[in-house]
């Protein structure tokens, strides 16, 4: 039973009943469940970036042999603390995946097993309308690709027209450009370049810099990046143009974004133990020696609020125990300012970040053992925690604390990010999630929920104070699954 | 378990009673038996929503065991105090937690009865019910049983005939008699709440009942018996 965490409930999937069951906590301790119908054959279910919205996608009945037969269906269920059905848009054909745009203004549905299936048809869905307006189906011009994975971004300054927003579509070897501003519009589709031994590249990342209107690519086997600059229009029937530009980083980049530094916005792409900046203008490249191997790299300026002209990236890596701090501003002309690095003694697999306004200088270091990190983006320190099994992070969606569990095992533990003390505790059943969630009179509450496995669709759930956890005060839910079974 | 069949008996004991004294004051035709007692089934067709966690049909066949005493007869009318010990229970599963229900219901009160012929009487009555339920659900979850029991007060109206099949030979006019007994009627009881819960000190700490709802056992029925009258 997948289960997924909202802002003001905790969604439970019951796809054997077609039915989501929502957990909210009316009061402090109390929890109360709700059971909403999915549809019929659940096919997807995602929850929005801001977790206010489970989004379901499902097939209706298929065939369809009457024409009452429910058809197939996207359902948006609002996960405050009164979980109810906020809208749902009728699909024509029965899809297999949903896409959502972290914005909340897109989703995108695809995919499918009909007797004949275009891979590259999408179905747009405008979160902002309703009803059958909202759709727009648009069908990628193929050359025998179909989609890998999807971006959508923030609203890209084109020359020559507003500001507008692209869902970028990376598939076997090319990338799709869709102007969200103007969906029906043709897609501009751009080949990605072959290999270094000739063969078909796929793309391995996007990045895009909004204000620039730039994008670029990394391909696999390839040791150049694909910069496109979006311009304005150079024909009529456009609305803008896209210039390519293939360059070279001297290795195969593992990892790529866009930076400003004081010389103005460039590429930086992560090449062995080196960072090499491309200036997407010139096409020409710059190699800054790193202090590790580092994979991963994450902008961290908007954390630290500086008064610099350039960016600070955190570099990381699952193959190096070192962090660094790759700080980009600088005297005019610089290159950049500084690598501080830190010795972690672990890789790191992941960067969490922590939202709310308190602690979102904060990140959480997952790595691929017993560890994670709390780390201070702003004193730099980084605060081990250790677990006693596998590990399993929750953020809080107030960005106060965050959730340490492993699933299958009684134990469980908070960390509050003002204090760092974990608080560490014992449920009487095995937990398989826990979720923090704003209840009904305002108050955090934490669920620790107990599954049941196949043979057993039972749901249950401890439930604690977020703010003052502790077993001596739980309350214990079992027989959830039951609800509306007469 | 034991103050209910306490109760049974103190009822049954003044049933016993009952007859002896209509014995004394008027002699019964030589069929209308005196006392009777009872073995047979009470088929009920409970169509509440909340028996479904319990059973995957509507149907509670319970063992009924009767006791009855005349007390008044006027020609071919005679007047019988009579009562009834029902005992049955169904199982099924609710999302694949076993659940059981546990039924006692005791009925006592007046009937009416009418020899048509001297093998053959129809009846009715009026008997007010008193039903113990003992819902159990397995929770999986939990690991615990949890249970919800209560009373529930009705009353049955039911309406049948009886049929002498055999009496033992001789002039006895207290000698055994076999009667065929059916009636058919409709028992009505009081809803009683299905929250589930654990017995104290079992299962997890502080632990929230399980709301199946409620449940109604009322419903029409059907009981045939064997009795044995004197």
């Amino acid at each position: 039973m997948p289960a997924y965490g909202l802002t003001g409930s905790v969604a439970v999937l019951d796809a054997s009943l077609g039915r989501v069951t929502m957990l909210s906590s009316p009061s402090p301790f109390a929890l109360s469940s709700q059971s909403i119908g999915l549809g019929k054959a659940l096919t997807a279910a995602r929850v929005s970036a801001d977790r206010k919205t489970l989004f379901a996608l499902s097939r209706g009945v298929q065939p369809q042999r009457t024409p009452n037969d429910e058809r197939p269906q996207l359902l948006l269920i609002d996960g405050g603390s009164s979980p109810k059905v906020s809208r749902s848009y009728s699909l024509t054909e029965p899809m297999e995946q949903l896409v959502l745009d972290p914005q909340n203004e897109w989703a995108v549905v695809y995919g499918g097993d009909g007797v004949v299936v275009n891979l590259n048809e999408l179905v747009l869905v405008n979160l902002a309308q309703t009803g059958a307006d909202a759709l727009s189906s648009k069908t990628l011009l193929s050359f025998g690709g179909s989609p890998r994975r999807f971006t959508f971004t923030a609203p890209l300054a084109v020359p020559g027209g507003e500001p507008r927003r692209f869902l970028l579509v990376e598939r076997d070897a090319d990338l799709v450009l869709i102007d969200l501003g103007a969906p029906d519009r043709d897609a501009v589709t751009v080949p990605l370049p072959k290999t270094d031994n000739g063969g078909t590249a796929s793309p391995a990342q996007v990045v895009y810099d909004a204000d620039s209107a730039s994008l670029a690519v990394r391909v696999t086997g390839s040791t150049s990046v694909l910069l496109l600059q979006l311009a304005a229009p150079t024909s009529d029937g456009e609305d803008y143009s896209v210039v390519p530009n293939l360059v070279d980083v001297g290795g195969q980049p593992a990892a790529i974004d866009f930076v400003h530094n004081s010389q103005g916005l460039r590429l930086v792409a992560l090449v062995g133990s080196s960072a090499v900046l491309v200036d997407p203008e010139t096409a020409t490249t710059q190699s800054v020696q790193m202090p590790a191997a580092f994979t991963g790299i994450r902008r961290i300026t908007a954390e630290l609020n500086p008064v610099t002209d350039g960016d600070v990236a955190l570099l990381y890596g699952a193959n190096v125990t070192k962090i660094a701090y790759f700080n980009l501003s600088g005297a005019p002309g610089a290159l950049f300012r500084s690598i501080e690095s830190s010795e972690i003694g672990v890789s790191v697999k992941n960067v969490i970040d922590v939202p709310g306004e308190t602690f979102f200088d904060r990140k959480l270091l997952e790595t691929p053992n017993q560890q994670f990190y709390v780390l201070d983006l702003h004193t730099r320190e980084s605060a081990p925690m250790k677990t006693n099994g596998a590990l399993s992070l929750e953020v809080a969606p107030d960005g106060e604390r965050v959730w340490a569990y492993n699933p299958g095992q009684v134990g469980f533990a908070s960390v509050d990010f003002a204090t760092l003390h974990p608080v560490s505790l014992i449920a009487e059943r095995r937990v398989s999630n826990v979720f923090d969630i704003e209840g009904g009179s305002g108050q955090r509450t934490a669920i620790a929920l107990h599954l049941g496995g196949d043979l057993n669709s039972g749901i249950g759930a401890t439930v604690l104070d977020a703010l003052a956890p502790s077993t001596a005060y739980a309350r214990f839910y079992s027989g959830l699954e039951l609800g509306g079974v007469k | 378990m034991s103050a209910r069949f306490g109760l049974s008996s103190a009822l049954l004991g003044a049933l016993l009673l009952a007859a002896a004294s209509a014995h004394a004051a008027e002699p019964l035709a030589s069929h209308q038996p005196y006392l009777q007692a009872s073995l047979g089934v009470r088929m009920s067709k409970v169509s509440d929503a909340g028996f479904d966690a319990f059973a995957d049909s509507d149907e509670l066949t319970q063992v009924s065991l009767g006791l009855g005493g005349t007390l008044l007869r006027f020609q071919r009318f005679s007047l019988a105090a009579v009562g009834f010990w029902d005992y049955g229970a169904r199982s099924s599963t609710a999302r694949g937690s076993a659940t059981d229900l546990d039924v006692h219901r005791l009925t006592i009160g007046p009937e009416l009865r009418y020899h048509l012929l001297p093998p053959l009487y129809f009846f009715v009555n009026a008997l007010p019910a008193f039903a113990h339920s003992s819902a159990s659900l397995d929770d999986g979850v939990a690991e615990v049983t949890r249970y919800a029991r209560h009373w529930s007060y009705g009353v049955d109206v039911a309406g049948g005939a009886a049929v002498e099949l055999y009496a033992a030979p001789g002039e006895n006019r207290f000698r055994p008699r076999l009667w065929a007994i059916a009636e058919g009627g409709y028992g009505y009881l009081g809803s009683t709440s299905l929250e589930m819960k654990p017995d104290a000190g079992q299962g997890p700490q502080r632990p929230a009942a399980v709301d199946l709802g409620s449940l109604s056992l009322a419903g029409p029925y059907l009981r045939v018996s064997a009795a044995v009258g004197f």
